[in-house]
């Protein structure tokens, strides 16, 4: 029986996920250079096209970009039956995803339509073939757990954030008159972040927190409707956020429906800091530094929203609610699965590559996963990286002191972390290169 | 009525706590304690896979009726996590700190991993297919842990 092509049977080839682990901190470190560049007026206005350019920075080139890649690697894994052909799915969409990215922020950018139709083709691409192949293997499995409904249900809020979004690059490209596209921004902006960031983050949280930490598991009372709930709260806002919008209905009725939402995040975040106190394991672990902070910026997040929807006045920037949910929630832990999910891969091929070479020319030892990615480059990238949100949080209450600054420390804490991983992988090509 | 997830995911979570407590004595630099905290894990692993390996997927393969699938896959992920024990073992011997954490980092992963494909996909398809026979599997699992 030939062990090593079971284990990879199952497990995607490397480089399906590493690639777009590799390249999302490329986009971490373009978006602190046009911070840089643009400084303090990216936080007066949310509409400005320079602000439009580093959200989509941001969240398609960090975020959606590690979260395709965790997918693909996650999907096999948790249902036990691999993609189709993972290497033409996942080879195709990462080019459509990293070209289409940087041709919207140029079209942002500069202003070329060309740039926006190419944004356009290629992001649609992207966007309806993972989705179409994702649906496929997600219609066709029977198992039912909650952490496959958190999937499917983001899925779906990714499929109407990127319809709203390609409709919305029309005006763009084609300058195409939408109706009411304020609203529509608002529809994309809301179902990107709450439906197919916050509930997939929560999907992947029931499977990983238990996992990485030994803590006991999320209530097995709570998890089976609590995402499904905020989905359907989501669904049932939409209607009403447009009829509000028009004047139809008082905007306090779509406002309660969203704050909510804010209650059911907080108690993703509260129950996930329980969990983790009553962890087994007494060892440090970066990884929990990282989710800490995370769930401590959500809530934070979560608590200036609500004083926001119902405050009668402006106390701080609406902009400082999306800052803590993607620089500092999105952000944190993504990092912290990045630090356990690559060092793990890498040894888990090379050990299947040990096992598959029968005459061996020398037995080279597998390193451990802190010896692919040391505690100690990863604790410095995070000291340096809680540092950059700091001042990042100040930049948005003061763009003009504190702007420049926070897009250098996060330049250094993306530069840190593209370390990290391509010093893993560099490893993984050595001891590969000394097995042959 | 108690089933094979219940049981056998008990099973799990009793070998992750004796996991947690021989890292920290090595964490700890308690030598003594390690070792005999790092053995009693090992023990606990070792007769759970052996109790799903002599007795469960046998049964499972035989109502199945084939002889590959998901049993084998997880027979290869002990198999691997043995390697691990004896390089585990190796480190505790030679009272290598950083390497045993290391090591036990990987092994939690991949241990974590493998528990949750069984008590997510495994067990529940188990105790649908087997129903009634499930007793006596239970009953072995159950005994003296």
């Amino acid at each position: 029986m030939n062990t090593a092509f079971l284990a990879l049977d199952q497990t995607p080839p490397l480089s399906v996920p590493l690639r777009f682990f590799l390249t999302a901190p490329l986009f971490g470190l373009l978006a602190c250079v046009l911070l840089y560049t643009e400084g303090s007026y990216i936080f007066m206005n949310r509409w400005t096209p320079n602000t439009l350019a580093l959200t989509h920075l941001v969240t398609l080139g960090f975020i959606t970009m590690v979260m395709f890649g965790a997918l693909q690697q996650l999907l096999p894994i948790l249902v036990i039956a691999p993609l189709p052909r993972p290497m033409l799915v996942s080879t195709t969409i990462h080019i459509l995803l990293t070209l289409g990215t940087l041709s919207l922020v140029g079209g942002f950018l500069t202003g070329s339509t060309g740039m926006m139709r190419t944004a356009l083709v290629l992001l649609g691409g992207a966007f309806l073939g993972f989705i179409s192949i994702l649906g496929y293997c997600l219609i066709r499995l029977k198992a039912q757990n909650p952490i496959i409904t958190a999937i499917r249900l983001s899925v779906i809020s990714l499929f109407v954030t990127a319809v709203i979004g390609l409709a919305l690059g029309l005006i763009f490209g084609y300058h195409i008159v939408l109706p009411f596209p304020t609203i529509l921004t608002d529809l994309h902006l809301t179902w990107g972040l709450i439906g197919w960031i916050g509930l997939l983050l929560i999907g992947i949280a029931y499977q990983v927190v238990p996992m990485f930490q030994i803590t006991p598991h999320y209530p097995p009372a709570v998890t089976p409707w609590f995402i499904p709930l905020i989905f359907m709260s989501l669904i049932i806002w939409t209607p009403l956020y447009m009829l509000s919008e028009l004047h139809k209905i008082s905007v306090i009725i779509p406002q309660i429906l969203l704050g909510l939402i804010g209650l059911g995040f907080s108690v993703f975040a509260i129950m996930t800091l329980k969990l983790q106190a009553q962890r087994l394991r007494s060892v440090p672990d970066i990884t929990l530094n990282y989710w800490r902070l995370g769930m401590v910026c959500l809530l934070l997040s979560v608590i200036l929203w609500v004083i926001s929807l119902f405050s009668p006045v402006k106390i701080f920037s609406p902009i400082l609610v999306v800052v803590l949910f993607l620089a500092g929630f999105a952000f944190s832990v993504i990092q912290g699965m990045l630090y356990k999910i690559v060092p793990f891969l890498i040894w888990l091929h090379l050990q299947n590559q040990q096992l598959e070479i029968i005459n061996p020319v020398k037995i080279v030892k597998t390193p451990n996963m802190k010896q692919i990615i040391p505690d100690k480059l990863a604790r410095r990238q995070f000291w340096v990286y809680c540092s950059a949100l700091g001042l990042l949080i100040g930049a948005v209450q003061w763009p003009f002191i504190l702007s420049q600054a926070a897009s250098i420390v996060f330049f250094c804490s993306f530069l840190l972390l593209t370390y990290n991983l391509y010093q893993a992988v560099w490893l993984y090509q050595s001891v590969t290169h000394q097995m042959q | 009525m108690t089933t094979i997830t219940q049981t056998f995911s008990r099973d799990h979570a009793r070998c992750d706590q004796l996991f947690a407590q021989a890292e920290e004595s090595v964490a700890k630099s308690q030598w003594e304690r390690a070792t005999t905290d790092v053995n009693t894990f090992i023990t606990g692993m070792e007769r759970h896979f052996s109790i799903e390996e002599d007795i469960l997927f046998p049964a499972f393969r035989k109502r199945t009726g084939h002889n590959g699938g998901p049993t084998r896959m997880m027979q290869m992920e002990h198999q691997q996590m043995r390697q691990v024990f004896a390089e585990m073992q190796e480190y505790l011997t030679q009272q290598d700190r950083e390497q045993y954490l290391g090591l036990s980092e990987t092994l939690l992963m991949l241990m974590r991993q493998h528990n949750a494909k069984e008590e997510q996909m495994l067990y529940p398809m188990t105790d649908k297919m087997l129903q009634e026979d499930t007793a006596p599997i239970i009953e072995k699992m159950a005994g003296d842990q």
